[in-house]
């Protein structure tokens, strides 16, 4: 009887310790962040969408090898001589033309690795990370600031050079003394 | 309140409709801003915010929910019993809705002042036992009938609680009508019943203790009954799915969140009537003071309707206080502990009722 | 033809029809949510000849109490013991026989009871306030029997499916 009594005593006590602590809670303000509004700092070293400063890119495609899943693609042609295309921001000579670079979102899993081995530091992780598209192909993003024009028109101009070496050196073959056989006086 | 609008309008379909119509309409605002409410509340009660992006302060939420559930495509399951599927909701809502035909909104606003009112409000919640079987039956699907099962038995059990203290307040009153009731409480919140009855004595103050006891056990009790947390095992989202409507959707769906929205102020409306002093303002009346004679039936209806608001408040509370219980506990919390403590209260206050 | 004989007609109607329903349905399930309307009816034409009290008895012991019960054994029983929910008929001819008498008794009973017959003017509001009066003075005997009748039943409910204790 005793514990009979106790335990009504107890059920009805601690429901009412229990609407207590809630009640109190209807007038805590709210601990939610609107998200789309409000925006949460993210960490010093998040990963998130990669970016690629195309000016400061070499074409030296170590980035593409270091990625895990393939999402990279670096295409380049090399320049003619003749041709200055500046330096980066660390100093460092460009000799190739990056006719495509392209990396696939899809694909990519936000590992980082392909950060690392960039010798310019020309690819880095940005903070965005609010990227969703409609279509999968829209996730594939160019960096390369070439038109497709000008990327055919920097093969067209190595293709010549090469031919024009071959020719010379087929000449050179041809002339058993040649003194100067790299001396380019095309373009 | 068929009267009333009788002599307003002189026209016995107008009167008819109005009085039919009324408290269906307080059904479906009842369960548009309950719904609403109880989002909300549960939102504050855990630090969130709520719903908040459908018109200012999310209010129109519940209203695009309701019309995304009217387009929504009456799917069926292939092996289902089609027509007592397609009653029940009906016979749920109905059971519920039947309920408001006696309550009374105020002095004016009855739908019928039966004697018996008490005694029915109890009764015809019982066709929403039996179209709540019917739903877990003909959807042939193990989780809705062991929910419509659950649901049956807890009914059953924790009507004989609610029973036993509308029997001691019936005792103590002397009537089962419940506008009588309500006039019996008039005037004063001290008057109320939970504080003892409008008849000054010593019987008052002798009372209070085991009103407050009824009162308890009939809010719990009639908690139970409509099926909500911590009782809502027939529910219970983490067993059952959805327990007795797992197999419903759209406006079938609908009919059963109406029916427990209903169901939800009914039970408020009978637990404020019988000690809370139904219609009557707990401080006067402003149409006494001002002299206007019209005015009074609308401030009854306002605090009628702020009480029934109120422990739909305190349910909302409980639900987001308490984990849900189990079935055995459901069931010794019944018998083992309100049937004793109804039984005794229902003795002494037929006691001290004699005094 | 006014309101109170179309409300009539519809809760006779309902009433004879589910019925009919009760007994030719083969479907246990059906007979008993048809039993349902049955009673439903039934409280309906109660509620016409004034007897409001009986009529909110009707519908809470036989749908809320007996009804359930019965839903509830149809529908655990028929999976534990393989009984099919689907009833045929047989011993027609006793059965025909036993119902033919039994209604012959009926209504050889409505015909020459002394029915009293009251204008809708004289009736009382309510019966509830005679029903109290008749059971505590003129029938308390049987009102008391019954009571312990029930209590017997309770105790014996409660002592069979009681847990034996080894």
């Amino acid at each position: 009887m005793k514990e009979y009594l106790k335990n009504t005593w107890l059920g009805i006590y601690t429901i009412l310790v229990g609407m207590k602590i809630t009640f109190k809670h209807l007038f805590t303000p709210a601990v939610t962040i609107q998200y789309p509004e409000v925006k949460l700092k993210l960490p010093e070293r998040e990963r998130n969408r990669l970016y690629v400063n195309i000016d400061d890119c070499i074409g030296c495609d170590q980035c593409a090898r270091a990625c895990p899943v393939s999402c990279i693609t670096v295409d380049t042609v090399k320049s003619v001589p003749g041709e200055d295309l500046g330096t980066t921001s660390n100093g460092k000579k460009k000799a190739l033309w990056v006719t495509n670079f392209t990396i696939d979102f899809a694909k990519c899993c936000y590992c980082q690795l392909c950060v690392f081995p960039c010798p310019t530091e020309c690819i880095y992780m940005t903070d965005v990370f609010e990227f969703a598209t409609y279509e999968r192909k829209d996730l594939v993003y160019q960096f390369s600031n070439l038109s497709p024009e000008e990327a055919e028109q920097k093969k067209i101009n190595f293709a010549n050079f090469q031919a024009e070496k071959e020719k010379q050196k087929a000449a050179a073959a041809a002339v058993p003394k040649p003194e100067n056989p790299s001396q380019p006086s095309t373009n | 309140m068929y009267q009333y609008f009788y002599d307003l309008t002189g026209s016995v379909i107008i009167s008819t409709l109005i009085t039919a119509v009324f408290p269906l309409v307080n059904v479906l605002l009842v369960a548009l801003i309950g719904v609403y409410l109880e989002r909300k509340v549960s939102a504050w009660m855990q630090d969130r915010v709520g719903p908040n992006r459908t018109g200012p302060f999310g209010l129109f939420q519940t209203i695009a929910d309701f019309l995304k559930m009217l387009q929504k495509e009456d799917a069926t399951a292939t092996d289902i019993d089609k027509k007592l599927y397609n009653i029940a909701p009906v016979l749920v809502f109905a059971g519920s809705f039947a309920v408001y035909a006696v309550i009374p909104f105020s002095s004016k606003l009855i739908g019928s002042e039966i004697e018996v009112g008490l005694f029915y409000a109890l009764a015809v919640s019982s066709f929403v036992v039996a179209g709540i079987l019917m739903a877990g039956w003909s959807s042939n699907n193990k989780y809705s009938l062991l929910g419509a099962m659950r649901s049956a038995a807890q009914i059953v059990s924790y009507e004989i609680p609610t029973a036993l203290v509308v029997l001691a307040m019936v005792m103590f009153l002397g009537t089962l009508s419940l506008s009588k009731i309500s006039e019996m409480q008039t005037a004063y919140f001290w008057n109320w019943n939970i504080l003892g009855g409008a008849e000054f004595g010593l019987s008052k103050f002798l009372l209070i203790p085991f009103m407050l006891v009824g009162f308890i056990i009939i809010f719990i009790s009639t908690l139970a009954e409509v099926n909500r947390t911590p009782f809502d095992i027939p529910e219970a989202e983490s067993e059952l799915v959805a327990g007795y409507f797992t197999e419903y959707c759209g406006m079938k769906w609908a009919m059963f969140m109406l029916s427990e929205y209903g169901n939800m102020f009914a039970v408020s409306a009978i637990v404020s009537i019988l000690f809370f002093g139904g219609y009557q303002s707990p401080f006067g009346y402003l149409g006494n003071t001002l002299g206007i004679n019209w005015l009074i039936p609308y401030e009854q209806a306002f605090w009628f309707i702020l009480k029934g608001w109120f422990f739909i408040f305190v349910q909302m509370w409980l639900r987001w206080t308490l984990p849900r219980l189990r079935v055995d506990q459901l069931m010794t919390v019944c018998w083992k502990y309100l049937i004793p403590y109804a039984f005794v209260n229902l003795i002494i206050i037929g006691i001290i009722t004699l005094l | 033809m006014n309101y109170y004989d179309i409300l009539f007609y519809l809760f006779a109607i309902i009433t004879l029809v589910s019925a009919g329903f009760v007994v030719t349905t083969r479907n246990v399930i059906y007979s008993a949510f048809f039993l349902l309307f049955t009673f439903f009816g039934v409280a309906g034409i109660y509620v016409l000849l004034a007897a409001d009290f009986l009529a909110v008895v009707q519908i809470m012991v036989y749908v809320g109490g007996i009804l359930i019960l019965l839903l509830f054994g149809v529908m655990l029983t028929n999976k534990i013991t393989n009984v099919d929910i689907r009833t045929g008929t047989s011993n027609l001819l006793p059965a025909s026989i036993a119902i033919g008498l039994l209604m012959g008794a009926l209504v050889s009973a409505m015909i020459y009871t002394g029915w009293k017959v009251q204008p809708a003017s004289e009736i009382p509001d309510t019966s509830i306030k005679n029903l109290g009066a008749l059971l505590i003075t003129d029938y308390l005997l049987i009102f008391e029997l019954l009571g312990i009748l029930l209590l017997i039943a309770l105790i014996g409910a409660a002592s069979i499916a009681r847990r034996d204790k080894e």
